[in-house]
């Protein structure tokens, strides 16, 4: 049974004033939302040391004197919102920004009141990206002691060169050293971030990216190949000619190193760019990740944090400044509801991404919804017959190949 | 009665509606706040376009000397595409108003259309138009039509449209220096057609001039070039709102309405006669509509379902309800093996090519695939006969050919002292054959060229346009058809032969067209999953070749929960950018490909 909103909540003010103008919240998002069984929660901590040159994200240069208040302030986003949950989370992911640039008192604060407020599952995955340079033994330690048991580093690659490039200014070893420390604390669900296709890396430099990720014993690796975002200084330095694009088919052969390695070591590829090691009869997926891409309730929380409940996808004031002045439910924008096709074609977009694909039961209900039910079918069919589509039992998936060509198949069903 | 029948001829925004309107306005037809729009162009896609494609008829009354004059004003398409249309408007006038901008000065149309009058034994009356502009230089113009045109610099009327100043001059002149019309020479009806448009309500609305007799309601009638009869319902003239009249006496003008159904059964200059009692000969100057420029137009459509029969028929609809309403363009249903089925189109004039196809897109609201453009060519075949053809596909195989001939154009450029070397560079690399360079005004010059309509029917006019800062005009004239060395070179897209894409140029550009050709199309054919070599070929002879690698990466590294709605989009985009997209055996190929064999320059 969903939860029901109870009488407190008539008492809780149904929009936000801002320079006195009246704002939409997710109070005034329609009763299927508020009433949506959550499965994860997703924070946002805007902190950052500076904004990395390929990062498209909400981020801003950390001030400390603002810490507490929007720690404050999160804290009561938490309590509104969760007002009512009773289902337990499965997920808990605090990304950024950089998180870890949150002094550990701060921390404390806010993980005793996420498990005072939340309801918690007791098989909880609760994720923390970590930036490497920042992580202490101190907040490993308090993260661990209030219920974090996942980390995420952002290690992007190994080789100082690149890492220039990429505008990333941590020092290698401090990944060796946090993830160290992490596991120390007792937070051994360790993730590594990787980039590939960076200007200039060579083929073999990429295997010793791999190589030395693997030396830190990660329980799952994400390998992007590196993407020029619109209106990031890194698309701009490309188009003003400050380096070139490396070349597809080496990126190509790139990701193809990655499989082959990543295999061999135990890991099992269940997304575009992701890897899990396998553990008893799974793997170490990120079970935060799989709620998005198999499209299930998350609520966001805290400055430019989107969310997504039964098919309505919004996302939070991205100010810190305006996050701070309203309180408890702060101002959302790109309030999202997708038509029956859209939602057809997002969920294709989305499932197709996994390698465990889309089960046929599925296919044939998402086939008979949508204005273009047939077109999409001779996209499938013409893609399986060339090779980028398979089907792995009852599900459809994309092939090896097809993983490389993602977007030429997903754009025909989008 | 005193009847004055004359048109108003001008360059392109040199004012003629405008003038048009004022006159009307002058003469009490309309009342100022009608004379706010311009009330003779009456397509939507004209006025945007600044140019007057239909020509009307509009009748108004004038006192002169204490007479009544009738002024028949009739109007003419201002672009040379529609010379002939323009030809038979002038053929039913004594006389026409010559419009130049005070700002702007002669224009190259300005020529062409003054000549074309002249020839027609047309009275002019100059007019120096937008004198109240602060740029305007009157006397400076007035000097250019005497040196150019050999009228009398004092003769010109300065007006201003805009304010009316000099509006009452000219009406006075168009009564005492336009000739009246000339006397009957026959007692059989004649009138001759110049013009009609077709009606949803009541059919082909023929517009006409009497020059023998009369026509009256209820006439059995002839179109003697057709031979076909029908019988006048309605007769009438625009004043310039419609009046019935029972009779249309000579020398008048007017419009009809006989139950005629499609334009294509009217032709303009053909001569309305009596069926009972007809005229021995039909008034001279009939010619069919001559299409000078051809194209496909084929049923956009993505890759799944391409060619389906529904896309057609939608084109075919599209293309059968714009004939009604300009019969001057050809179709005929054409198959490609590799775009399916289309229509190939013949028009009057690259204008006339764009318009149709802006006309099936805006009012049949079919996207169409328009192939490059080719002129018609004349092939001498070994057996002593000639064929005309429209399309390269359609060249017969090179060992029955003797001679292959191509049309030429006279073309008259007007342009500013300083580009002279530029444009004459232009004119030497696209085979012109330079005949005369006259001196026009101060710092304005006219050059004359002989030249390829081939050469000039892509690009010709925009580097025109650049070379001289936007001052440049120009104008042609298909003067006749020469032989010289051509050859059909064949495209072929991952070894399939691209009929769309074949092209008939000189042999010795054949090389560097190629390549020009194969390197546009490799960055406009996207990269696919496999590799597609580009080759051109003259016969079994590969002339130039590219290749486009294989597509190795397109996939979105990360999509996360804050991300789904952006990535959505951007792939919503690159299926967006497929729309106008043909397939050709397992090759995509964007519109803008088939523009390619047009290339003539490394941009």
């Amino acid at each position: 049974m969903p939860p029901m909103p109870g009488p407190e909540h008539v008492a809780v003010p149904l929009t936000t004033t801002i320079d006195g103008e009246r704002r939409r919240t997710a109070r005034d998002l329609p009763d299927v939302v508020r009433c949506g069984v959550i499965d994860a929660v997703y924070v946002h901590v805007p902190f950052c040391f500076h904004k990395c040159h390929y990062c498209d994200f909400y981020s801003f240069v950390d001030r400390q004197d603002r810490q507490g208040v929007f720690v404050d302030r999160l804290i009561e986003e938490m309590t509104a919102a969760a007002h009512g949950w009773s289902a337990p989370l499965d997920s808990i992911f605090v990304g950024g920004g950089t998180p870890t640039l949150l002094a550990p008192p701060h921390w404390k604060r806010l993980l005793a009141s996420m498990r005072s407020v939340l309801p918690l599952s007791t098989s909880l995955e609760f994720t923390v990206e970590a930036n490497p340079e920042t992580v202490t033994p101190e907040l490993a330690e308090v993260l661990a002691a209030g219920g974090v048991n996942r980390a995420s580093i952002g290690a992007q690659s190994f080789e100082p060169r690149h890492l220039q490039t990429l505008e990333r200014w941590h020092d290698p070893a401090s990944v060796v050293r946090a993830a160290g420390i992490l596991r120390e604390a007792g937070i051994d669900n360790i993730n590594l971030d990787l980039i590939f296709g960076i200007p200039g890396q060579r083929l073999e430099e990429w295997y010793d990216d791999l190589d030395a990720a693997l030396a830190l014993g990660p329980s799952h690796l994400s390998c992007y190949g590196l993407t020029y975002e619109a209106n990031t200084a890194m698309t701009r330095r490309l188009e003003a000619g400050a380096f070139e694009r490396i070349d597809d088919a080496l990126e190509a052969e790139m990701y193809g190193a990655a499989r082959t390695r990543l295999a061999a070591a135990g890991f099992e590829q269940y997304e575009i760019s992701n890897w899990a090691r396998r553990a008893g009869n799974g793997i170490r997926a990120c079970r935060h990740n799989l709620a998005y891409w198999r499209s299930r309730n998350w609520w966001p929380l805290g400055p430019s944090a989107s969310g997504h409940v039964e098919g309505w996808r919004w996302k939070n004031v991205p100010r810190l400044g305006d996050y701070l002045d309203a309180s408890p439910w702060p101002p959302i924008g790109d309030v999202e509801h997708l038509d029956d096709d859209g939602q057809v074609g997002e969920r294709l977009m989305l499932g197709l991404r996994l390698n465990e694909g889309i089960a046929a039961a599925e296919l044939k209900m998402l086939l008979a919804r949508g204005a273009r039910g047939g077109q999409r079918r001779a996209a499938f069919e013409r893609h399986t017959t060339s090779g980028l589509l398979e089907w792995n039992g009852d599900r459809l998936r994309l092939t090896p190949r097809g993983q490389l060509l993602a977007d030429t198949v997903l754009a025909e069903v989008v | 009665m005193n009847i004055r029948n004359f048109s108003i001829i001008a360059h392109i925004d040199h004012g003629k509606s405008t003038l048009a309107d004022r006159l009307l306005q002058a003469t009490h037809a309309v009342s100022d706040r009608e004379a706010k729009s311009q009330l003779l162009d009456s397509m939507d896609l004209e006025r945007e376009r600044g140019i007057t494609i239909k020509a009307s008829a509009v009748t108004v009354h004038h006192t002169y000397n204490g007479e009544d004059y009738q002024l028949n004003f009739i109007d003419t398409p201002g672009h040379v595409d529609f010379a002939y249309e323009v030809s038979r408007a002038l053929t039913a006038c004594e006389g026409a108003v010559l419009v130049v901008d005070a700002t702007q000065g002669v224009e190259a149309q300005t020529v062409a259309n003054a000549y074309l009058a002249v020839s027609h034994d047309l009275e002019l009356i100059p007019v120096v138009n937008k004198i109240d502009l602060p740029s305007a230089d009157p006397d400076k113009v007035a000097m250019e039509v005497e040196a150019v045109l050999g009228l009398p610099a004092e003769d010109c009327i300065y007006v201003s449209a805009k304010t009316g100043q000099g509006i009452p001059e000219l009406l006075d002149a168009i009564c005492s220096r336009l000739p009246a019309p000339r006397p009957s020479t026959t007692d059989a009806t004649r009138a001759l057609i110049f013009d009609s448009h077709y009606d949803d309500y009541r059919g082909v609305i023929v517009y006409f001039r009497v020059f023998d007799g009369s026509l009256k309601v209820g006439d059995r009638i002839r179109m003697m070039g057709t031979g076909r009869t029908y019988q006048i319902s309605d007769l009438g003239r625009y004043t310039p709102f419609p009046v019935r009249v029972k009779e249309v006496r000579w020398a008048e003008v007017g419009y009809m309405v006989a139950a005629i159904r499609e334009l294509g059964d009217v032709r303009v200059g053909d001569t309305i006669t009596l069926d009972a009692r007809p005229a021995a000969d039909p008034l001279p100057g009939y010619e069919e509509p001559k299409q000078m420029v051809f194209c496909d137009f084929y049923p956009s459509s993505t890759g799944e379902g391409s060619g389906r029969k529904g896309d057609f028929e939608a084109l075919r609809e599209a293309v059968e309800k714009l004939h009604l309403n300009d019969a001057s363009f050809t179709y005929q249903v054409e198959h490609s093996e590799a775009l399916g089925f289309g229509f190939r189109c013949g028009f009057l004039g690259l204008l006339h090519m764009d318009i149709v196809q802006e006309r099936l897109e805006r009012e049949g609201g079919v996207e169409v695939v328009q192939t490059a453009p080719t002129v018609s060519y004349k092939v001498d075949l070994n057996d002593g006969t000639q064929i005309e053809i429209h399309n390269p596909a359609d060249l017969p195989d090179m060992s029955k050919v003797v001679a292959i001939r191509e049309p030429i154009v006279k073309l008259e450029i007007i342009c500013p002292t300083e580009s002279i070397g530029d444009l004459m560079k232009l004119c030497d690399a696209r085979r012109g054959i330079f005949k005369t360079q006259r001196f026009l005004s101060e710092g304005r010059q006219i050059l004359d060229y002989e030249i390829p309509l081939a050469e000039i029917i892509y690009d010709f006019y925009d580097k025109l346009k650049s070379m001289t800062r936007g001052y440049g005009t120009m104008d042609y004239e298909v003067i006749e058809y020469r032989v010289d060395n051509l050859v059909k070179v064949n495209v072929l897209v991952n070894g399939t032969p691209v009929e769309a894409l074949s092209l008939i140029c000189h042999r010795d550009n054949a090389e560097y067209r190629s390549r020009l050709i194969l390197q546009k199309l490799k960055k406009q054919i996207d990269r696919h999953q496999f590799e597609i070599p580009l080759q051109a070929a003259i016969g079994g002879k590969i002339i130039a070749r590219e290749s486009i690698s294989a597509l190795r990466k397109n996939v979105t590294a990360k999509c996360y929960g804050g991300d789904v709605t952006r990535k959505r989009k951007l792939l919503e985009k690159q299926k967006e950018g497929k729309k106008r997209m043909k397939q050709i055996g397992n090759v995509t190929i964007p519109q803008e490909a088939f523009m390619a064999v047009l290339s003539q320059s490394e941009d």
